[in-house]
């Protein structure tokens, strides 16, 4: 059974509710095959800002999210349970990636590439899509095509990486390679 | 058909929500910017959220662009407006024909606009309605004196659509989005046209009567700050959005102009550390 723990439990510059964040992390534990690991989020609901990060995969997790991150665009200061959802998957997905033993020679996130982080991340939402989860694939590819090229290299590339199960970190940087060959012909 | 609508009034589908100016002004929450600016750090050199190497930039793009199209909608209902809401003539609550025609073709462009911006948000991955409707065009077009109206959209917003338009198109460029480039290049050719409309009647309106004139340029000046997004339109090589020089001096500004809209943004992104100093102290940051 997973556990997560987030703080804080109540938001005084958003209208958030730790309880569904809870909620919808816990089925994403299960859904990605954390098991029964301990998550503990942190969100820090002084900024509009959006970026995330994972402080450790090792249990507990630790994720740090910018409130932002789980804003509904359409109604500011209030979650939206689609993008969290979003959000959480697309992190959890990495946490299991680096504990599945394929992504031991993954570089830190902090020292990755744009395309290097894009090119797993299209890999996770891809992932996420078929386990029933709503993660708008358009928008994931418009991401990819800015890094890594407008053309149908890329665009192959994208759909590989999005159908793909079971990678290691060699094939995200071998589709990185494969992307930059036609971005920077020799 | 009733005259001078309100932006209550216009019509919406359910995909479009509309985001009251209000809902953003209560928000107290500090951009790590805006943080450092009223702390006074230093030593980090500030990116510019459009350039392709920033992480957030394709969503911040696509958000962008998403606030040009309902912006558009509303340019196409302020210029339909302005074309219905007052007779012909030489009044002051009349206009010339010509005025007219000129806010017809207006139409026509931002209809076009309209159509290239559900395509543009096609290929940038952004559903219709994914992103909050601010109504701010459509409030400046309710200006019940036509002259203060067209001075305050034609020069005012059309003239940030520019610095917009033009910055999209670098980002496009820079990115390496052809369709993107394009497009803004395009919608941005259109855009100097309806300010240069906007200076020429602005003249021409207010020929004879100084009065007039000047309430017309205080109320572009106004519209001008409140919507320079807080100082986000500048001149630095941090801000998000490039006044466009060039292109405003095509559409009819002149060198003392520009240079007041970049005092006023400069004054505006003041005003906004003060603000949020108020904040920032309220949770002791």
């Amino acid at each position: 059974m997973a556990t997560v723990n987030v703080t804080p439990q109540e938001f005084n510059f958003v209208s958030y509710d730790a309880a569904v964040v809870e909620r919808i992390a816990e089925k994403l534990v299960r859904d990605v095959g954390l098991g029964d690991a301990t998550v503990d989020i942190e969100i820090d609901e002084k900024t509009p800002l959006g970026r995330q990060r994972i402080e450790s995969v090792d249990d507990p997790v630790k994720l740090f999210v910018e409130g932002g991150a789980f804003e509904d665009p359409t109604e500011p200061r209030h979650l939206t349970e689609r993008g969290t959802a979003d959000v959480l998957g697309r992190l959890l997905f990495r946490v299991a990636d680096r504990r599945s033993g394929r992504f031991d020679d993954a570089p830190a996130d902090t020292d990755m590439s744009l395309q290097e982080s894009v090119a797993w991340d299209a890999y996770c939402m891809g992932r996420l899509e078929r386990l029933g989860y709503d993660v708008r694939k358009p928008r994931r590819q418009y991401h990819f095509r800015t890094r890594h090229g407008f053309n149908d290299v890329a665009d192959a590339v994208f759909e590989r990486l999005w159908s793909a199960d079971e990678l290691t970190w060699a094939d995200v940087a071998a589709a990185c390679a494969e992307t930059e060959a036609i971005r920077q012909p020799a | 058909m009733k005259k001078l609508m309100t932006s209550q009034d216009l019509a919406r589908d359910a995909r479009f929500k509309r985001v009251p100016m209000q809902a953003r002004a209560l928000d107290r929450r500090l951009t790590e910017k805006q943080r450092d600016a009223i702390l006074g750090k230093e030593g980090r050199k500030p990116r510019n959220q459009f350039s392709p190497e920033h992480p957030d930039a394709p969503d911040r793009a696509r958000a962008m662009m998403h606030g040009i199209f309902v912006g558009e909608i509303q340019a196409l209902e302020g210029a339909g407006r302005t074309c219905w809401d007052f007779e012909v003539g030489t009044g002051e609550n009349e206009v010339p024909f010509a005025l007219k025609l000129d806010m017809a073709r207006q139409c026509w462009d931002e209809a076009r606009h309209c159509e290239i911006s559900v395509k543009l948000s096609d290929h940038m991955g952004t559903e219709i309605g994914e992103f909050g409707e601010s109504a701010f065009l459509f409030e400046a077009a309710c200006n019940p004196d036509p002259i203060l109206r067209l001075a305050g959209v034609n020069r005012a917003l059309e003239g940030l659509a520019i610095d917009v338009f033009n910055t999209m198109k670098e980002f496009g460029d820079k990115a390496g989005d052809p369709v993107l480039e394009f497009c803004e290049d395009w919608m941005l050719a259109d855009e100097v046209t309806h300010v240069k409309m906007g200076s020429d009647w602005l003249r021409r309106g207010t020929e004879n009567d100084p009065a007039r004139r000047e309430r017309a340029l205080e109320f572009q000046r106004i519209v001008d700050k409140l919507f320079s997004g807080g100082g986000a339109r500048g001149e630095e090589e941090s801000s998000p959005i490039k006044l466009a020089r060039r292109f405003r001096e095509l559409a009819g500004f002149d060198k003392t102009e520009i240079d007041e809209i970049a005092n006023l943004s400069k004054e505006a992104l003041e005003e906004a550390k003060r603000a949020m100093a108020g904040a920032a102290k309220a949770y002791g940051s």
